[in-house]
C-alpha cells in the first residue's frame, strides 16, 4: 500500500523528513519499500504567464510569446502550440532544464528568433499521453512557482509492506496511529457535517441481512440528485499520488475514503436496484453476476451477494456489479458501507481470482466501528464535489456487534518475555500511545485490565500487547545478552557422521560435490531403462508443478547425474566427476542415497599427468573405498541385469545378502538419450544401509613383529573364470598364515593358450608367532598351487 | 736417494695437478704405487742403504708416500664431488613443468554455506536435527498456529502432492515434530529442503533453510537477539551490525525480521542493499503460546525462540550471483569457483 508525506500530515502532526519517516515506520513494523519523490522530473519547469503573442516573422505556424515567470524580464519563447493564448498560464521549461524525454532545454534562434525557454504539453512533461497542445493551468496559481509544487507533486510517496495482521494498517489514519504510537501527538480526523434534508431515509430503502455470520454490520446512506463527473485536482491528485486510477467524483470519494480510513465503500445506483433495497444474502448455486470489471460470474451457495429486491448486485466486499455501478446518468446513489467476515471473503476472492483493493482489507479485516465515520464522510465529500442532498438518517444494521476484547497484562510477564525492565507506567504510557484502553488491574500488582480498540483485531492475548510494548519500546533498545539456560547433551547419530566421512573421501577423491531439485520430469525412468516393473517408478507426483520436467519427486539421483554429465558436455566441459547426496522419496520415506557418476576425461590433463578414460574399475574403486571409509569389509559385488548399465560391466553391491546399491558402466542406449558422446560410469548406494552396518569403533591391532615373506605364482586357468576364485583357494589354503593376496597382472594372449588366461598373484605369508622359514613357506605355497590345480585345473605359467 | 724421493714426490704432485677424471687418476696412482711403480721401486731400493742412511731414507720414505697417498684420496675425492655435481646438472628439470596435481573435489556453495552456519550454531550448543520434506498440512501450517483460512498462507505458494500431502514450505514443521517427542530443554537447528513454487533469477523452487528453536524453562527476547548477534558476527564478521525490526509470523510473537549492515558497503548504503545500509537476513521470534499448546508444552512454564533463514540468500551475500538458479545447474564451471 502507498500513502504520501503531505497527505499524512492531514492526520498528524511530525517533524520527520521523509528518510527519518520511512526509518521510523520500519521500525515499528510498518516496513517501508521505497520511498519515492514525486515531481522530480519537473524540477526547472514553472509557471508562467503568456503577456503577450506576436507573429513569427519568419513562420507562419510559430508565434513570438512574451512569457512572464516572475522575473524582472518577461521571457521571449517560440512557440507552434495551437492552443496557444494571451494570459494563459502554462508550464514554462526553463534554460537547462532536461525534460523526461531527456531533451535540454537551450536558448536558440528558431527561424532567426530567439527563444529563452519552452511552453510544455503534458506530453512533454511525462505526466501524460495528451499532445493536442500546452497543458493549461488553473489562473490563479502565481507565476513563477514551481511546477511540482503547483500540482500537488511536491510528495513524497511510501510504499508499505503491511503484514498480513495489521489490517489496520491499510488506511492513512491506520498509519498515523502508528506515528500517534511514535510521537504521542494526537491524531487530527476528518470533521464531518452532514445537513440532510427531510426525507427519512427508512421511506426510500431498507436493508435486510440474511447471512449475519458472514455480514456483521451493513449500513447505508442514499443521497439524491448529485450530478456525475470529474473529480476536482486535488482529489484526483491524492489518488494518483497512491497509485489508484481516477474514474468519476462518485468513485473517487468512495476510494479516497477508502484510503483514509481503511474502509471500503460501495455506490450503487439506487435506481437500479430492484424494489431500491438491499438483502445481503448467501448466493443460490449457480446464481450469476456481471462485476464491474465486465466478467460474467457463477456463483457458489458459500458465498455472500449482496442483492436487491431480485438478483445479486454486487459480489460482497469484493466488486460491485456492472448493471448497479454508477453512470454519468446516475442522479441518486445509495452509499454502502460494511463489514463482512474475512474468511468468507478470502474464500469467494481466491475461488473467483479476484483480489481488489476492497477483498484485501477484508480478508485481512475491518474495524467494524470505521463503518459509520467512513460512510458519513463520504456522504459529505459526494455532497461536497457531486452536489444532491443527505437523506435523513443511516440504515445501520449491526447483529455482529460485539463487546471491546478486555486482557490482563502483567508488567512481570513483559519483562519476562522480553528480558527487559520496563516500569510499569512505561508498559502503560506506550499502550496508551496504541489506543487501547489501560486500567490498573484489581487482582494484581502493577497489572492492568487492558481493552482492546476495535481496529486491533489481531490482538487477543497477554503476548500480543507484549508484543505492541516490545515494538513500540523499540527492539534495538532490548538488550542483548546470551542464553543462560542449560545445554542439552548432543546424541550422536551415526548416519550423520557416516555422510561427514563418505563427503571427505569423495572430495578428496577429485569428485565435485552436486546438488540437484529434487523434482524430475516423468520420462526420466524412461530414460535410464528402467524396467517396467522397477519399484523406483513408483514416484510421488506434484499436483501442481511448474512444468512437467519439475512434475515428480525423484526415487533415484542416477538421472539427475546424467542431466548434470549432458549440461556439461553441451558446455565443452568433458571432465566430469560429480557426486550427490541426497534424500530420495520412495514408498512415504525419504532414504539417504549417495550417487557419483564418472565420464570423459579425469587426470590433469597435462604433460606428465594426461587425461585418461576413467573405465568400470575406477567407479568399482570409488565404491570400494567408500565402504572402506564405513569401516566395512564384508561386501561382494555381483552381476546384475539392470537396463541401465552394459550387460557384462556392472555390479550390485552386496552387504552380507542384503543389497545395498549398484555402479557400473552406463548402458550405450542411455548414453545415446542423455546425448554423452563417451562412457560413463555410474554409482548409487543407500546411505542408511551404510549406516546401519558401519562401525567406526576403532581397535588396535598390535603390528607384526615377526618378518612376512612373500611369493609371486602366476597360474592358467579358463579365461571365464573371476580373479577371486583362486584367491578364496590361497586364503583357505594357507589360513592364517596368508596375510594377504594381491593380483597383480592378468594376462591374455599369445603367451598362453586359446580360452585361458594367466592371473598373477603376490602372496604374503605371515605368522603372528614365529619367524617363517623358508622350508615353511615354500611347504605352504606348495599346497597352495597344488590345491588351485586339483580345484581350478590352473597350471603354474613358468 | 733422497733427491729421488723429492723427485718423485715433486713430479706425482705436480702430474696430480693436470688429472681431470677418476681413470686418469688411477693409472698415475698404479704409476707411482703400483707393483712396478716408481715410489715402489724406490722402496725396493731400501736394501741397499747403510744402517745409518736407512732409518734417515725410511722415514723420509715414509712421509713422501704418506703425504702422495693423502694427495691422491684428496684429488679423487675432488673429483668425484665434482663427478657428482655434472651429474646433478645434467639431471636438472624444467621447474616450469606443470606439477601432477592430486584430484581435489570441492563441495557445492551452498552445501560449504550451510556447513558453516550448522558449525557456528553446533558450537553454541544446537543440535542438528533432521525432518521429512513431503508433509502434512498439520505439520507445515496448523500446527504453526496457520489455519487454512489464515492470509499468511499467501505468503508461501505450496507445491502439493496429487495424494493430498504437500512440500514443506520451510523447515519449521521439524520444530513440532521434535517438541511432540522431547521435553524440554530444547536447543536445535534443523537444516534441510524446502520448497514453494516460485522459478525467476532470485528464487528456486527448492532452496534450503536453517530453522532454530531454543526452549526453556526462562529464555527471553534479549537471549534470541544475543544468540543471533553471535552468530552473525562470526558469519559475516567481527564488524557487522544487526538490526531487529518488527515483523509478523503466525508461529512466532513478538517477531521480528533481521536485518545486518550491508557487507558490500558496510552500512553506508549501495546498490546492493537498496541504499538502506541493510540487508535483510533472516525472521525470528518467541515462539507463539499456540504453537506451545500444539505440543502440549504450558507456555505458562516455559518460553522460547524460533528463527529461520535462507541459505542460498546468505551464501549469495558472499558470491554475488546475479541469478541464483545457477546454483543447481551443477555447472562444473560453476563449482569449481568456489
Amino acid at each position: 500500500m502507498n500513502v504520501t508525506l503531505n497527505w499524512l500530515k492531514n492526520y498528524i502532526d511530525f517533524e520527520f523528513s521523509a528518510d527519518e519517516l520511512a526509518d521510523r515506520l520500519t521500525m515499528l513494523g510498518v516496513e517501508v519499500e521505497s520511498v519515492k519523490q514525486l515531481g522530480v522530473a519537473l524540477e526547472g519547469i514553472v509557471v508562467g504567464k503568456v503577456n503577450s503573442i506576436s507573429p513569427h516573422p519568419n513562420a507562419d505556424k510559430l508565434v513570438l510569446c512574451q512569457v512572464d515567470i516572475g522575473e524582472q524580464d518577461a521571457l521571449q519563447i517560440v512557440c507552434g502550440a495551437p492552443n496557444v493564448s494571451e494570459r494563459m498560464s502554462v508550464p514554462v521549461a526553463t534554460i537547462g532544464t532536461e525534460l523526461s524525454s531527456g531533451i535540454t532545454i537551450k536558448q536558440a534562434k528558431l527561424r532567426g528568433e530567439e527563444s529563452y525557454g519552452m511552453l510544455c504539453s503534458e506530453r512533454e512533461l511525462g505526466i501524460s499521453e495528451d499532445a493536442a497542445g500546452l497543458m493549461e493551468l488553473s489562473s490563479d496559481t502565481s507565476v513563477g512557482t514551481p511546477l511540482a509544487e503547483a500540482l500537488g507533486l511536491d510528495d513524497t510517496v511510501f510504499e508499505l509492506e503491511i503484514t498480513p495482521n495489521r489490517p489496520d494498517c491499510l488506511s492513512l489514519i491506520g498509519v498515523a496511529r502508528e506515528i500517534r504510537a511514535e510521537t504521542g501527538n494526537e491524531l487530527k480526523l476528518p470533521e464531518v457535517n452532514i445537513r440532510e434534508n427531510d426525507t427519512d431515509i427508512r421511506e426510500v430503502t431498507s436493508v435486510t441481512i440474511d447471512a449475519p455470520d458472514l455480514c456483521p454490520r451493513y449500513a447505508a446512506r442514499v443521497i439524491r440528485g448529485v450530478k456525475i463527473g470529474e473529480s476536482p485536482a486535488w482529489l484526483k491528485q491524492r489518488l494518483e499520488s497512491v497509485g489508484i486510477g481516477v474514474i468519476n467524483n462518485i468513485v473517487d470519494v468512495t476510494n479516497f475514503v477508502l484510503m483514509e480510513y481503511g474502509q471500503p465503500l460501495h455506490a450503487f445506483d439506487y435506481h437500479k436496484l430492484g424494489e431500491n433495497r438491499i438483502v445481503v444474502r448467501r448466493a443460490a448455486e449457480g446464481e450469476q453476476i456481471t462485476t464491474l470489471d465486465e466478467e460474467e460470474r457463477e456463483l457458489t451457495s458459500d458465498m455472500l451477494v449482496i442483492a436487491d429486491a431480485n438478483k445479486p448486485v454486487a459480489l460482497a466486499g469484493v466488486m460491485g456489479g456492472y448493471d448497479s455501478e454508477i453512470t454519468d446518468e446516475t442522479c441518486d446513489v445509495l452509499l454502502e458501507s460494511a463489514n463482512f467476515q474475512p474468511a468468507s471473503i478470502r474464500a469467494t476472492g481466491k475461488k473467483l481470482g479476484m483480489h481488489t483493493e476492497a477483498s484485501y482489507r477484508f480478508e485481512r479485516g475491518v474495524d467494524p466501528e470505521a463503518v459509520i465515520p467512513a460512510l458519513n464522510r463520504a456522504a459529505q465529500l459526494i455532497v461536497e464535489l457531486a452536489g444532491g442532498t443527505v437523506c435523513e438518517g443511516i440504515i445501520d444494521v449491526y447483529p455482529g456487534k460485539s463487546e471491546p476484547i478486555q486482557i490482563q497484562l502483567r508488567s512481570d510477564r513483559v519483562n519476562f518475555i522480553l528480558g527487559t525492565a520496563l516500569e510499569a507506567t512505561e508498559i502503560e504510557q506506550i499502550l496508551y500511545r496504541l489506543g487501547f484502553g489501560m486500567e490498573a488491574s484489581q487482582l494484581e500488582d502493577s497489572s492492568y485490565q487492558v481493552t482492546v480498540p476495535s481496529f486491533r483485531s489481531d490482538i487477543t492475548r497477554e503476548i500480543d500487547l507484549i508484543e505492541e510494548v516490545a515494538r513500540v519500546y523499540g527492539y534495538d533498545n532490548i538488550p542483548t545478552t546470551l542464553p543462560k539456560g542449560d545445554i542439552p547433551v548432543p546424541v550422536s547419530d551415526i548416519s550423520v557422521e557416516v555422510r561427514k566421512h563418505i563427503k571427505q573421501f569423495l572430495l578428496g577423491a577429485g569428485m565435485m560435490e552436486s546438488v540437484n531439485y529434487s523434482f524430475s520430469h516423468p520420462n526420466c525412468f524412461d530414460k535410464v531403462r528402467l524396467a517396467a516393473d522397477n519399484p523406483l517408478r513408483d514416484a510421488l507426483k506434484l499436483r501442481n508443478p511448474l512444468s512437467p520436467e519439475m512434475s515428480i519427486l525423484r526415487t533415484t539421483l542416477m538421472p539427475s547425474l546424467l542431466d548434470n554429465a549432458q549440461h556439461n558436455h553441451n558446455h565443452q566441459i568433458n571432465n566430469i566427476a560429480l557426486f550427490e547426496m541426497s534424500t530420495v522419496f520412495v514408498k512415504g520415506e525419504e532414504p539417504w542415497r549417495i550417487a557419483g557418476i564418472l565420464a570423459g576425461e579425469i587426470g590433469g590433463g597435462v604433460y606428465g599427468d594426461p587425461y585418461k578414460n576413467p573405465d568400470f574399475f575406477d567407479i568399482k574403486g570409488i565404491v570400494e573405498r567408500v565402504l572402506e571409509v564405513c569401516c566395512l569389509t564384508d561386501y561382494a559385488f555381483k552381476k546384475t541385469e539392470e537396463p541401465t548399465f552394459h550387460p557384462g560391466r556392472n555390479a550390485a553391491v552386496l552387504l552380507g545378502d542384503r543389497r545395498i546399491g549398484i555402479l557400473g558402466e552406463v548402458h550405450p542406449e542411455v548414453l545415446e538419450i542423455y546425448e554423452l558422446p563417451y562412457k560413463a560410469y555410474l554409482f548409487e548406494l543407500d546411505l542408511e544401509a551404510l549406516a546401519n552396518a558401519a562401525d567406526f569403533s576403532k581397535r588396535f591391532e598390535p603390528i607384526p613383529i615377526y618378518p612376512s615373506v612373500q611369493r609371486d605364482l602366476a597360474i592358467v586357468v579358463d579365461k571365464e573364470m573371476q580373479s577371486d576364485t583362486p584367491i578364496d583357494i590361497i586364503y583357505s589354503t594357507g589360513g592364517e598364515l596368508v596375510d594377504s593376496v594381491r593380483l597383480f597382472d592378468v594376462y591374455v594372449g599369445d603367451q598362453v593358450s586359446e580360452g585361458k588366461k594367466s592371473l598373477a598373484y603376490t602372496i604374503t605369508y605371515h605368522s603372528a608367532t614365529e619367524t617363517l622359514t623358508d622350508k615353511d613357506v615354500n611347504n605352504l605355497h606348495d599346497k597352495v598351487v597344488k590345491r588351485l590345480n586339483q580345484e581350478l585345473g590352473a597350471e603354474l605359467r613358468l | 736417494m733422497k733427491a729421488e724421493l723429492e723427485a718423485i714426490q715433486a713430479t706425482a704432485l705436480e702430474a696430480l695437478k693436470d688429472v681431470k677424471t677418476t681413470d686418469v687418476l688411477e693409472s698415475l696412482r698404479i704409476e707411482y704405487f703400483g707393483r712396478r711403480g716408481k715410489l715402489t721401486d724406490v722402496m725396493k731400493g731400501m736394501g741397499q742403504l747403510s744402517k745409518e742412511e736407512r732409518p734417515i731414507i725410511g722415514k723420509l720414505a715414509n712421509e713422501v708416500r704418506a703425504s702422495l697417498t693423502e694427495a691422491f684420496e684428496a684429488t679423487k675425492t675432488a673429483l668425484e664431488s665434482q663427478q657428482q655435481e655434472q651429474q646433478l646438472h645434467a639431471e636438472a628439470v624444467d621447474i616450469t613443468l606443470p606439477g601432477r596435481k592430486p584430484a581435489y573435489g570441492k563441495a557445492h556453495p551452498v552445501m560449504q554455506t550451510l556447513e558453516r552456519i550448522e558449525a557456528i550454531f553446533t558450537q553454541m550448543g544446537f543440535q542438528v536435527v533432521t525432518g521429512p520434506e513431503v508433509e502434512t498440512e498439520h505439520y507445515n501450517f496448523d500446527a504453526l498456529n496457520t489455519p487454512s483460512d489464515h492470509p499468511a498462507r499467501d505468503l508461501h505458494d505450496t507445491f502439493y502432492l496429487t495424494d493430498g500431502h504437500l512440500l514443506r514450505t520451510h523447515t519449521s514443521p521439524v520444530q513440532i515434530r521434535v517438541m511432540e517427542n522431547q521435553k524440554p530443554p530444547v536447543r536445535i537447528i534443523v537444516p534441510g529442503k524446502a520448497y514453494r513454487v516460485d522459478y525467476d533469477v532470485s528464487h528456486t523452487p527448492m532452496f534450503h533453510q536453517v530453522e532454530g528453536l531454543l526452549v526453556d524453562r526462562h529464555v527471553t527476547f534479549s537471549e534470541l537477539k544475543g544468540v543471533l548477534v553471535s552468530f552473525a558476527r562470526q558469519m559475516f564478521g567481527d564488524q557487522t551490525q544487526m538490526r531487529f525490526r518488527p515483523h509478523f509470523f503466525p508461529f512466532t510473537e513478538p517477531s521480528a525480521e533481521a536485518d545486518i549492515s550491508c557487507t558490500v558497503c558496510r552500512g553506508k548504503g549501495c546498490r546492493s542493499c537498496g541504499h538502506t545500509g541493510w540487508i535483510e537476513i533472516l525472521g525470528a521470534g518467541a515462539v507463539d503460546p499456540e504453537v506451545f499448546r500444539a505440543v502440549n508444552y504450558n507456555p505458562e512454564e516455559v518460553t522460547g525462540f524460533a528463527f529461520g533463514m535462507g541459505v542460498e540468500r546468505i551464501a549469495n551475500l558472499q558470491f554475488r550471483i546475479p541469478d541464483i538458479r545457477t546454483f543447481y545447474e551443477n555447472d562444473l564451471r560453476f563449482l569449481q569457483q568456489f
